[in-house]
């Protein structure tokens, strides 16, 4: 086996061929870069969020369709073209629990619901928004359905969050393997309860628990960033402590200790 | 003899267990983080309240006080039992522990019928979820309370669990569910101050 040079092209090329973690770094830089992007193409290109009013009347949904013509087409363009990401992520998200003591039916329920979460969440949303956008001239009445349908199937994956949450909390507070500290299931309770907040969206068309409202969206919103950022942040830890043994996760030595190893790992 | 106090003293501060709450230092995250997505609650709360005076004082006339302090006793009751709870477990009285474990449970059973009760009646009068603003946030803010409760009912089980038999009693582990049963009293008390009593 060639050893690492001193380049840095020269040590990628190393860690990307033999590096036994690769796959799982992999999985990792594709979830922050899926994130990324998935804030920028739904926040700033296609603009469907922060979304848009239910109470609105057609004309005006109409005119928020023309206002965003251009944006909806080409931004639900990539996302159709990066949604197969999700599959690295939730496989990650998976994997995490698989290196529990836990029972492989979490991680099984996990990678099912949220690979099925996708399809409503993000998939049937972008087909929808693009079918509006599409035709201009098409029926007001149907670009105001496919407004509603939209949305609320995007409303509609809250529940599926919920459970997703739920058993990823259960998984760490079982564990014996100290994959994850026990504070982020509990923040995976208070992420679970935020999401049951969305379901009178069901029924109100303005105030705070409409689909746009400050509790079923903003405050939802900002607990779920932070949740995200949170798992982000703990799967690289669990990436560096991996073994790949069956026992409990090594903790990592203090950072000073670690550099010297890295730069002897580089030698070696 | 300098290195040698130097070292005892370490050797002391190393001893000394690094416990600054009681229970899991996690769940007092969790607590930080209940507080503050309440805070936003309760915020969306006021600032609805600002814009609609009148209809939130109206509204807030119709609700029956007799129900909320009955409740807001009940539940400071029911963590002065885990309270006692926590100290029974501290001195290894279990069997006391348990008792109050169970106590708390039916207080918790006593705040969920009365709540219930409490909800039937409102709807009776007309005063639904869809009525007004205010009974959204009524119905929103003890309902998701309420959903907090259930939770507690579960983690007083873990608690119950933990005492019962002699192979487990982790202290922690009891002190965590008894911080989580008084998050549940902490909000209780501020949606009990905000609904009913703020006018």
């Amino acid at each position: 086996m060639s050893t690492p040079t001193g380049s840095p092209v020269g040590r990628f090329l190393w860690n990307f061929r033999h590096h036994p973690k690769r796959e799982l770094w992999f999985a990792w830089w594709v979830m922050v870069i899926f994130y990324q992007l998935y804030g920028v193409l739904f926040f700033l290109v296609t603009r469907v969020q922060p979304p848009a009013s239910p109470a609105w009347d057609t004309p005006m949904v109409v005119q928020w369709f023309n206002d965003r013509h251009f944006g909806l087409l080409a931004g639900f363009g990539v996302v159709f073209l990066i949604s197969g990401l999700c599959a690295p992520m939730n496989a990650l998200l998976a994997y995490s629990m698989r290196r529990m003591s836990v029972s492989r039916v979490f991680g099984y329920s996990y990678l099912i619901m949220y690979s099925l979460s996708a399809i409503p969440g993000m998939l049937v949303m972008a087909i929808a928004m693009t079918v509006g956008a599409l035709r201009p001239d098409r029926d007001p009445e149907l670009i105001h359905w496919l407004f509603d349908f939209a949305f609320l199937s995007f409303s509609g994956t809250m529940g599926v969050f919920m459970i997703g949450s739920l058993v990823w909390l259960v998984a760490i507070l079982i564990d014996k393997n100290g994959v994850f500290p026990k504070w982020f299931g509990y923040l995976g309770l208070c992420n679970a309860l935020t999401e049951v907040v969305v379901a009178p969206a069901w029924i109100f068309h303005r105030g705070v628990f409409a689909w746009n409202g400050a509790i079923a969206w903003w405050i939802n919103m900002v607990v779920f960033v932070a949740y995200t950022a949170c798992f982000i942040v703990l799967l690289r830890k669990m990436i560096e402590r991996e073994d790949f043994g069956t026992g409990p996760l090594p903790d990592l030595p203090p950072k000073a200790e670690r550099s010297q190893q890295d730069s002897v790992g580089a030698v070696q | 003899m300098t290195n040698l106090q130097e070292d005892s003293s370490t050797e002391q501060f190393e001893r000394k267990p690094a416990r600054f709450v009681p229970g899991q230092p996690d769940m007092w995250v969790f607590v930080l983080f209940e507080s503050l997505l309440f805070t936003g609650y309760f915020s969306v709360y006021l600032i609805g309240r600002i814009q609609n005076r009148d209809l939130y004082l109206h509204s807030q006339a119709a609700l029956d006080l007799r129900f909320g302090i009955f409740n807001t006793i009940v539940l400071l009751l029911s963590s002065w039992a885990i309270a006692r709870c926590v100290q029974a477990s501290r001195e290894g009285a279990y069997r006391d522990a348990l008792r109050d474990a169970f106590l708390t449970i039916g207080l918790g059973i006593a705040f969920l019928v009365s709540k219930v009760l409490e909800w039937v009646k409102e709807i009776r009068l007309g005063n639904r979820f869809t009525s007004n603003e205010f009974f959204q946030h009524f119905f929103f803010l003890t309902s998701i309370h309420l959903l907090h409760l259930l939770i507690g009912f579960v983690v007083m089980g873990v608690a119950v669990y933990q005492l019962w038999s002699p192979v487990r009693r982790s202290q922690q582990l009891v002190e965590t569910c008894a911080t989580y049963w008084h998050t549940v009293d902490f909000l209780w008390v501020l949606i009990f101050a905000l609904l009913y009593v703020v006018r």
